[in-house]
């Protein structure tokens, strides 16, 4: 070998040398001393065993400015590239908090857009691993330039391929748009995400707050709604990150992933499960385990608006979005937080061709002032919106309450549902039976020399009229009356004669969801 | 990796768990999920409210009480049923929120509250 090979291969083996030794040894040792992984390690903790290969290693930034020009920064303080999940190709960036605190500048801008970029032309999924200390002030507005190009690729991106953030440390200011802008925020115990931090926060309001009182995961996970999954740790996070794409498809061209699970019927228990007297509460997530696959069920945003359950699931192997009525948490009751959250996932799921399975048990939208002058109005249209707009197939069961507007909202045959079955014990009705008297009975009621035996006879009256499933079913509002233990074959048979169902929306560029 | 079992509001779940080495720098991940269905109950169940681990227990919506099942001083577990609001036309029964000793709870049967209304506190 000539000499001038000999410098070349010596000049490349350094580079990558240095770029491999991220932001050196020290910092590498309080990475791992706080219990994080290093961007590299996320990397191969993410994907399918030594599928991942580095892109771009030797982007790095232009600025010359404050003596940046005498800072090494190998990669710029990001990780990007592309490996597989499941035996499927998805790309990823990854910030190296070790290399500049893992700030974010034109250069670093650019390596994640190029991963974004061939994320589109593939594909495939994009997963944005977060833990950077912010904007790199050094590079001015470039810096800024740079966040803005990443929101509008997530934008364009947005029901084309899932984009999943993953919060593994600091986000700060501008940098939770990106992730707010995606389809799921996955969160550590040790991340944070705030608009401001609580130095401005203090110097500003006064309010004096620790970084996780105001912004951690449980803050997200439970109270803002930001963050839908909170692990403890980066190798359980990223573990969770691909059981989700384990349900998900590649794309919208694309359909989910095919998983031959235990066809186990355990509809027989449905009666046990939920109680007759519509009075008692009992958690829905046991009639959503008896009807899908054995194990199957994997809840999204569990602490937020626990009143509506939903998540994905598999039926005889094929994924499907699973909404439900929470009897257990505010009685079930549609409000703001419930709204949004349910909305946001049938959206996602007709983005991504993935079948939606509603269980009904609803007694109305929570009344009162809060939710009025929070916007309930505007809130639960979404719910309506949502499920009117999705065109992927839909099924309902109305298990127990379905009542007033929220039985309407909650997949009505009205707003487009394929298929609507009920159980005998159904209530489908525009109320319960003791307002219902006390409005259209009020008269009766006064004039009767015994009003509480008129009220108990117009209650009977109206009870045995309307509380059933019978009248929806004789007006063709559901399609069929269903025994509990013929639950899980009569959804699974009506998922199977809807796969080729073919409806498409009038053109338009988009609609415009009630914000 | 060992197996462990945990139970979340009533569900059980088993979970395998492999220890991590002191220093934190493992790179390989503990058994990587495979979309199998068995392996995707495990984690999220970890991810518990956290919330709701404060002292404080308030109304989640506005309604009635029912009944009181306990009184101040009471020791309590987590999840025990404290009082029992009527709202919704649902017999909603609040827990405790973890394991302590009841405070603050002055509420008596019939008493009307508000959604956000304090209820009681757990110390």
């Amino acid at each position: 070998m000539d000499s001038i090979w000999q410098n070349g291969i010596d000049r490349l083996n350094a580079r990558r040398e240095q770029v491999a030794a991220a932001g050196g040894a020290d910092r590498i040792a309080k990475q791992h001393s706080s219990g994080k992984l290093t961007a590299r390690e996320r990397m191969e903790a993410l994907f399918d065993d030594g599928t991942f290969v580095e892109l771009n290693d030797q982007i790095s930034s232009r600025c010359s400015d404050f003596g940046m020009d005498k800072k090494k920064k190998p990669g710029d303080g990001v990780v990007t590239g592309y490996g597989y999940i499941h035996g499927r190709v998805a790309f990823a960036s990854s910030q190296d908090f070790t290399v500049g605190g893992g700030s974010l500048g034109e250069a670093q801008a650019k390596k994640i857009c190029q991963a974004m970029d061939k994320a589109m032309v593939m594909k495939a999924p994009f997963i944005s691993i977060n833990d950077s200390g912010g904007a790199r002030i050094e590079e001015g507005i470039d810096s800024l330039t740079g966040y803005a190009d990443i929101f509008y690729r997530n934008t364009i991106a947005s029901g084309v391929i899932p984009q999943i953030s993953v919060i593994m440390g600091p986000c700060a200011g501008g940098a939770c748009y990106s992730p707010a802008i995606t389809d799921y925020i996955f969160m550590t115990d040790y991340a944070q995400m705030y608009i401001t931090g609580p130095a401005v926060v203090k110097s500003v309001t006064g309010e004096e707050i620790t970084s996780s009182a105001l912004g951690g995961a449980a803050v997200h996970s439970a109270a803002s709604g930001v963050a839908h999954f909170v692990y403890p740790d980066d190798l359980s996070c990223l573990n969770g990150v691909r059981q989700l794409l384990g349900y998900l498809p590649q794309s919208n061209a694309d359909l989910s992933l095919e998983v031959p699970g235990t066809a186990v019927d355990n509809s027989a228990a449905l009666a046990d499960i939920v109680l007759a007297d519509s009075k008692k509460a009992y958690d829905v997530r046991n009639v959503i385990n008896s009807i899908v696959d054995a194990g199957s069920f994997f809840e999204v945003q569990e602490a937020f608006a626990r009143n509506i359950v939903v998540g994905f699931a598999r039926l005889d192997g094929e994924t499907i979005g699973v909404i439900a009525n929470q009897a257990l948490y505010m009685a079930g009751s549609l409000e703001i937080n419930a709204s949004d959250k349910a909305s946001r996932f049938i959206r996602f799921c007709d983005c991504f061709n993935i079948p939606l399975l509603t269980l009904v048990d609803v007694p109305a939208f929570l009344p009162g002032s809060q939710q009025e002058h929070g916007g309930i109005i505007r809130h639960g249209a979404k719910l309506l919106y949502a499920y009117s707009e999705a065109t992927v197939p839909k099924v309902s069961l109305i298990m127990r309450k379905a009542y007033g507007g929220a039985y309407i909202a909650m997949n009505s045959k009205g707003t487009g549902a394929d298929m609507v079955y009920a159980w005998p014990i159904a209530e489908i009705a525009v109320m319960g039976g003791s307002g219902a008297v006390s409005i259209i009975g009020k008269k009766a009621i006064e004039a009767a020399e015994d009003p509480a035996a008129k009220r108990e006879e117009l209650l009977n009256e109206y009870n045995e009229k309307f509380m059933n499933p019978y009248i929806a079913a004789e007006h063709g509002y559901v399609d069929e009356v269903i025994l509990p233990e013929e639950t899980r074959s009569k959804i699974a048979g009506a998922f199977q004669m809807l796969k080729s169902k073919d409806r498409e929306l009038p053109y338009k560029k988009h609609g415009n969801i009630p914000l | 990796m060992s197996k462990y079992r945990i139970t979340v509001d009533g569900k059980t779940y088993e979970m395998d768990v492999e220890l991590i080495g002191a220093n934190g720098a493992v790179v390989q991940p503990v058994a990587k999920a495979a979309p199998a269905v068995s392996a995707t109950v495990a984690a999220p169940a970890a991810s518990k409210p956290a919330v709701a681990s404060s002292g404080s227990v308030t109304a989640p919506m506005p309604g009635t009480i029912l009944k009181v099942l306990k009184a101040d001083g009471d020791a309590v577990k987590a999840g025990d049923v404290v009082l029992i609001l009527e709202a919704m036309k649902m017999e909603n029964e609040i827990t405790a929120p973890a394991d302590g000793v009841i405070g603050s709870l002055s509420l008596t049967e019939g008493s009307t509250v508000a959604g956000g209304d304090l209820l009681f506190e757990v110390k």
